[in-house]
């Protein structure tokens, strides 16, 4: 445990860095935009409506959400507006924090700047005040209480919600949240949320100070503010200031145990090779692959199956080596991303029970289990029943269940084992399946596509001279059963990420001395 | 010295117009713009620096139509001290009092040279009162420092609306007594919009006494009280005679 949480520890300044960089520029812009759209809305009543409305909508979609729609959003803006511009990363989680950010501030700046007494208005224009030396000298003074107060809840709201930036690939205190839900590596889980948490109340006070200079008129509470706020930007743009050197291999990983163990492997390959590298953990399934197909991500490991019917959009069903030799068509020719090889096991989605259930019910195939579905609840993750592979299965074996729960995938398993679900759409190469004792059943229709685990190496990988090589071993080196016990050495003997994926090489004779 | 020139102000929707005037208030004159709330005397004060501008006629200042002036530039050139005070809360008494020749341009040096001696004019102690924040003063302390910041920069024309009305009647009458000496030892031009006959009749040079828009009866407090004139004129006149003649009946009581 202490291991771990140091392990977490040494990984804080880097994120703490990047999550207060994000959330100070998105704090900058939004500023930027709420005041001159607060000025206006204090004059015109409509445009004051429009304004207020649109950021209350906003704020009412939750974070996770806007921040995912930034994606597609930012995709069609490279596509038809910018090329250069990245539809992953830092901008799109940017202009969904900037979004979140105004509304306090709009409405504090347009409450505070209508509340103004008439009369000193009526005073600053009879002693020959223009309009903006009444809107700086006596306005803005006045309101400043009530915009300051405004500030401070989008501080807060601002710091807490860029934890959600790590599922669209801007690495924050979030990915402590995100891969420790993943990996039950609670030690992660408190380290990121005490962090975020005493960010966003670190920002408060501080905002707080300049609230007690300007009320009290203070100039010693001003110094002191300002140097403390000077500190906190230097710490934010570290990364930018950093971000010099050689660029690093950008290695991916989607949402869970396996993919982070995997990505942590690639990564120790590359840098063998004396290339510097970085880990972008926790993204969403398709955002990880638009990642790789438009060069922000170098390398990652995705299944045959995934690719087949969520990207290719094939709803049939073929054997293993045809769908490889298919998707890696496909991967180069409209992609030009490379599929080096297999890795040499599968994660295939499979329907799984606990063993004495099954055999109550006397079921060892889908088909047997099909009749009873109607009685039976049946869990699952978050995306599985919105994959096509659902609706082909569902299809095919006439599959209607009682009641269908999507789980945190680590949450799924526990949630079988104790009986809540039924049926799960297990891995098949979870560690879990052997240590609950769970079966999997037969598909005797071949309803689901076989999933090999392949390398893909992104359109610029070649500009890394060295890394195709230093992954090529790993083509053939995993079978499953190491892959499995890889990931149950995560998932339920509390190791972590890089203890397996250092176990995991030895197994794959990976190091094998020269 | 001002002039408004058969100047009419209708209001946006309105059928008759607010004010239809024509007045000539003279080079160091102390002129009362009198009548009941809602006769347009405000609107009549506010023509002279353009915070309302006339819908026809114009208003001329030493000889100049204000229409051909900047606003803001005329503004400046005109002392304006208003009902309710309007100081700025978040400002010092001095930074009050310094916001004209502040935008005036003034230099920091002469700026703090004129505080000074402004707030010695309007009898407040400059060591004790220059710091403070309004919201600390007592009411007849505010109206002080509302005079002195309309005679920052050295205007040649006073525009008072209703300057000492939120205070006791004691304070009142110092400060109106106060007022007119200052008027006198300054030189300056005044228009002061009022309610208060007394205070009018005890003030003004001459009196423009106002109803429903128009000037009704305009002269010094001899001439209106001498009569004959407008019913409003002596519904006005009515109160502070019926005060002045029971205070004398009183008097002649206790006199030696």
């Amino acid at each position: 445990m202490t291991s771990q949480l140091e392990e977490q520890l040494a990984l804080l300044p880097s994120r703490l860095s990047q999550h207060l960089g994000l959330s100070l520029v998105a704090l900058a812009v939004g500023v930027a935009l709420s005041v001159p759209l607060s000025l206006l809305a204090v004059r015109f009543r409509v445009f004051r409506w429009v304004v207020l409305t649109g950021a209350g909508v906003v704020q009412a979609i939750p974070g996770l959400a806007l921040l995912a729609l930034m994606v597609p959003g930012f995709d069609l803006l490279r596509r038809h507006v910018f090329p250069s511009l990245s539809a992953f990363g830092f901008w799109p989680a940017a202009a969904a924090l900037i979004l979140y950010s105004m509304l306090p501030l709009l409405r504090n700046t347009v409450t505070g700047l209508r509340s103004i007494d008439p009369t000193l208005l009526e005073a600053a224009r009879g002693l020959g005040m223009t309009s903006r030396q009444t809107l700086v000298r006596v306005q803005v003074p006045l309101a400043a209480p009530v915009i300051l107060a405004g500030l401070r809840t989008s501080v807060v709201w601002t710091v807490g919600v860029a934890t959600l930036s790590t599922p669209v690939g801007q690495p924050s205190l979030g990915n402590f949240i995100f891969s420790g839900l993943q990996t039950r590596n609670w030690a992660a889980v408190v380290v990121g949320c005490v962090a975020a948490a005493g960010l966003a109340l670190f920002l408060d006070a501080t905002v707080g100070l300049f609230e007690a200079a300007v009320e009290k008129r203070s100039r010693a509470r001003a110094w002191v503010a300002t140097a403390i706020s000077v500190a906190v930007l230097l710490l934010g743009a570290w990364p930018f200031l950093a971000s010099r050197g050689p660029s690093p291999v950008r290695i991916g990983a989607k949402t869970f145990t396996e993919q982070y163990v995997l990505a942590e492997v690639l990564a120790t390959s590359a840098e063998r090779a004396g290339l510097p590298t970085s880990r972008v953990g926790s993204l969403g399934s398709t955002i990880v692959f638009d990642a790789l197909v438009s060069g922000e991500l170098d390398a990652y490991v995705d299944y045959t199956g995934t690719i087949w019917a969520n990207h290719l959009g094939r709803t049939d069903v073929a054997d293993a080596d045809t769908v490889l030799a298919e998707v890696t068509r496909w991967l180069a020719e409209k992609h030009q991303v490379t599929c080096v090889g297999r890795l040499g096991f599968e994660n295939a989605y499979a329907l799984a029970m606990r063993r004495d259930r099954a055999e109550a019910l006397g079921v060892k195939t889908i088909s047997q289990l099909a009749p009873m579905m109607a009685g039976l609840k049946l869990g699952s993750d978050y995306e599985f029943f919105s994959r096509p592979e659902w609706k082909r299965l569902s299809q095919l074996y006439q599959l209607k269940p009682a009641e269908q729960v999507s789980f945190d995938s680590s949450f799924m398993y526990k949630a079988v084992q104790s009986g809540e679900v039924d049926v799960i759409t297990a891995f098949s190469s979870d560690g879990r399946i052997a240590a609950f004792d769970l079966v999997v059943l037969e598909d005797p229709l071949h309803a689901l596509p076989p999933y090999d685990a392949v390398l893909l190496l992104g359109p610029r990988a070649d500009t890394h001279p060295g890394l195709r090589e230093a992954l090529q071993p790993l083509v053939g080196a995993i079978d499953v059963k190491a892959m499995r016990h890889a990931n149950e050495l995560v998932d339920l003997q509390g190791a972590s990420r890089t203890e397996a994926a250092r176990w995991l090489r030895e197994a794959a004779h990976l190091d094998a001395p020269k | 010295m001002i002039r408004l020139e058969q100047v009419t102000r209708t209001w946006p929707g309105a059928t008759r117009p607010a004010v239809r005037v024509d007045l000539e208030v003279k080079q160091g004159e102390l002129l009362v713009l009198l009548g009941e709330s809602g006769c347009g005397k405000t609107t009549c004060l506010k023509l002279i620096n353009r915070l309302v501008e006339p819908t026809s006629g114009r208003v001329l200042l030493g000889g100049v139509d204000v229409a051909s002036l900047d606003p803001d530039t005329l503004r400046r050139g005109i002392g304006y001290a208003i009902q309710g005070v309007g100081l700025f809360p978040h400002l010092t008494v001095a930074q009050n009092v310094a916001v004209v020749p502040g935008l005036l341009g003034w230099s920091r040096a002469e700026i703090d040279r004129r505080v000074e001696e402004l707030l010695e004019l309007v009898g407040l102690p400059p060591a004790t009162v220059r710091d403070r924040l309004p919201a600390t003063l007592s009411g007849g302390q505010a109206q002080r420092v509302g005079v002195a910041r309309a005679l920052a920069a050295r205007p040649k024309v006073m525009l008072l609306d209703e300057p000492f009305g939120a205070v006791d009647p004691l304070t009142r009458d110092t400060l109106q007594l106060e007022y007119r000496r200052l008027h006198s030892q300054l030189g300056v031009t005044t228009v002061m919009v009022t309610h208060d006959m007394t205070e009018a009749l005890l003030l003004a040079d001459r009196i423009a006494v106002m109803h429903e828009g128009e000037v009704v009866g305009l002269g010094s407090a001899t001439e209106l009280l001498r009569g004959p004139s407008h019913p409003q004129v002596e519904r006005l006149l009515g109160t502070p005679r019926r005060q002045a003649q029971a205070l004398a009946h009183l008097l002649e009581g206790v006199a030696p």
